[in-house]
């Protein structure tokens, strides 16, 4: 049962000429966790801001065709209820933080607040999502205070307290290093464990390879390609049009041009080049230039 | 590096246990009769007998004293010497120096107005010393204050520090492309110019991506808000804000009358 549905979704923003969507067609089914990758200026963000009801009750602009969650249409709700299903997250760890609130749990329970759930509620909630994401060491310590993985974990709990039934992540890692990366990439596998329907942008193909259900790959607003990550990430579509894509799949693509790889499928991940490369016979004892 | 702009000190008090509405109610109590009192000797008389009383009440003497000698002594200082000699009072002349000439009048003039000043930052710096925040906000929000103002307040008092912090690293990613920030104060009003653009514009496409942020947490809900902090509001409050409410009446009635 798809939960999100996009159908013939065009969309332009305010005082601009070119389309930042055109013709989007897109289903999400329950559970599913769906990546999306793409060039920049290809609509990624533009595709999670209509997805989290932000286009276009934010950006205002022109939005035709249909945005569909949970049985409700985008543009016949107001963005205050919508944002209650379709949670979002984004980039920069450090604009996602209210400034309103002076620890973690309070940060927490911000949300909570603006949509009037009852006190004891509230507290069952935060200390849930806490030790769902493992921040529960944090939660005392001023959101200013932590490093940019900790804050971003503290940003996806605070959406996870809403209790949304898709969750939209817009490179929630793209400002990470290596650790904060893995610390982030931790919190969204618990999530997607949990369930919960995610959508999620990430440039990096190696981690969408052991998470995604399915990838989309997006270009100049429109879908290019769409299927299961191997599909798409080894695509020599993605190659010529610009995407970033993972280094094993380049050199076992050049290494195939030479026959070195011997299998029907490019890698995209670490475990896959060395199982596939472990089939190219090596060089025989024999002929090392005795 | 400051991580808040907070003058709050954690302590178990009297002070810090009445609601923030009773110490707001407090500070504008003292400001209205230090002003309005028909007395000459009442602001000195509150700063004496209300506000260092209040200042060991509230075990933060100590911090209240640092910010007195630091901040409200020399502005009022200031303020004192100003009025004193540039006030225009005919009178008994002290003593004359060039186009100088302060009379008994208008130092005592300064005196008064001085001391007024000094009753009023200190009673806003001890509800400040001993009240969050957030719980003053959270307390004035469930009061009907609306809670966009008090976001407002509050978020600004946090994420100035960040600001300046920011501030701070544009300049020095100035100076290391040979920008001089030293030298007359011409040429340093001049090296602020490259850091107004990346500041300014950085910072509007931070108040926007805020704005996303705290909408997709459902700020602008109707529903009524709740509040996880408890905030107490006992009987002893109650009275001690209708108690100063009729002092600052009694006040301005003696005013009136006396004059």
């Amino acid at each position: 049962m798809a939960i999100v549905n996009l159908q013939n979704v065009t969309y332009k923003y305010p005082l601009t000429e070119s389309l930042a969507l055109n013709n989007i067609n897109l289903q999400v089914n329950e559970g599913e966790f769906v990546a999306i990758v793409g060039p920049n200026g290809a609509g990624k963000s533009t595709l999670c801001y209509t997805l989290a009801g932000f286009v276009p009750h934010f950006f205002k602009g022109e939005l035709t065709g249909m945005v569909e969650v949970a049985g409700v249409e985008s543009q016949k709700s107001k963005l205050h209820e919508w944002v209650l299903n379709v949670g979002l997250a984004f980039q920069n760890p450090f604009n996602q933080i209210s400034g309103a609130k002076y620890t973690v749990y309070e940060e927490l329970a911000f949300g909570l607040e603006n949509i009037g759930i009852p006190r004891d509620e509230i507290k069952i909630r935060v200390e849930d999502a806490m030790s769902l994401t493992g921040i529960r060491d944090l939660a005392d310590r001023s959101p200013y205070s932590l490093s940019g993985g900790q804050q971003q974990r503290v940003a996806l709990t605070s959406i996870l307290v809403m209790q949304p039934k898709v969750l939209v992540l817009d490179e929630p890692t793209s400002q990470m290093d290596p650790i904060g990366t893995r610390e982030v990439f931790g919190v969204i596998r618990q999530m997607a464990h949990r369930g919960l329907t995610v959508i999620l942008v990430e440039h990096k193909v190696e981690w969408i390879a052991n998470f995604a259900d399915r990838v989309v790959a997006l270009k100049d607003g429109s879908i290019l390609l769409e299927g299961t990550p191997s599909e798409v990430l080894t695509s020599d579509l993605l190659a010529e049009n610009g995407f970033g894509i993972s280094r094993y799949t380049s050199v076992a693509r050049k290494a195939k041009a030479q026959g070195l790889w011997k299998k029907e499928r490019l890698p995209v991940t670490l475990d896959e080049a060395v199982e596939g490369f472990a089939l190219t016979p090596g060089p025989s004892p024999e002929g090392r230039g005795e | 590096m400051h991580e808040r702009l907070s003058f709050y000190v954690h302590r178990e008090s009297f002070l810090h246990h009445l609601n923030p509405l009773t110490k707001l109610t407090l500070v504008l109590g003292l400001i209205l009769v230090a002003f309005m009192a028909p007395f000459y000797w009442t602001p000195h008389f509150l700063i004496l007998f209300a506000i260092i009383p209040l200042g060991f009440l509230g075990r933060v003497a100590y911090q209240y004293f640092n910010a007195a000698l630091k901040l409200i002594l020399p502005a009022a200082g200031f303020l004192f010497i100003m009025q004193a000699l540039f006030q225009p009072f005919e009178g008994q002349e002290l003593f004359r120096f060039y186009f100088l000439h302060p009379t008994l009048e208008s130092v005592m003039f300064a005196f008064s107005n001085a001391t007024r000043i000094i009753v009023m930052v200190s009673s806003f710096t001890l509800l400040l010393l001993t009240t969050h925040p957030s719980e003053l906000m959270s307390d004035l929000t469930r009061r009907g204050l609306p809670p966009q103002f008090a976001y407002v307040i509050i978020s600004t008092l946090q994420i100035l520090p960040q600001m300046q912090a920011k501030a701070q690293t544009i300049i020095a990613a100035q100076r290391s492309r040979g920008l001089d920030t030293d030298g007359s104060f011409v040429k340093r009003v001049g090296a602020l110019v490259p850091l107004v653009g990346p500041l300014v514009f950085g910072s509007l496409v931070e108040v926007e991506e805020r704005a996303i942020a705290i909408e997709a947490r459902g700020f602008t809900s109707t529903h009524p808000k709740t509040s996880l902090r408890e905030i107490p509001d006992s009987n002893l409050d109650r009275i001690i804000r209708w108690f100063l409410v009729v002092i600052v009446i009694v006040t301005v009635g003696l005013k009136i009358w006396l004059s």
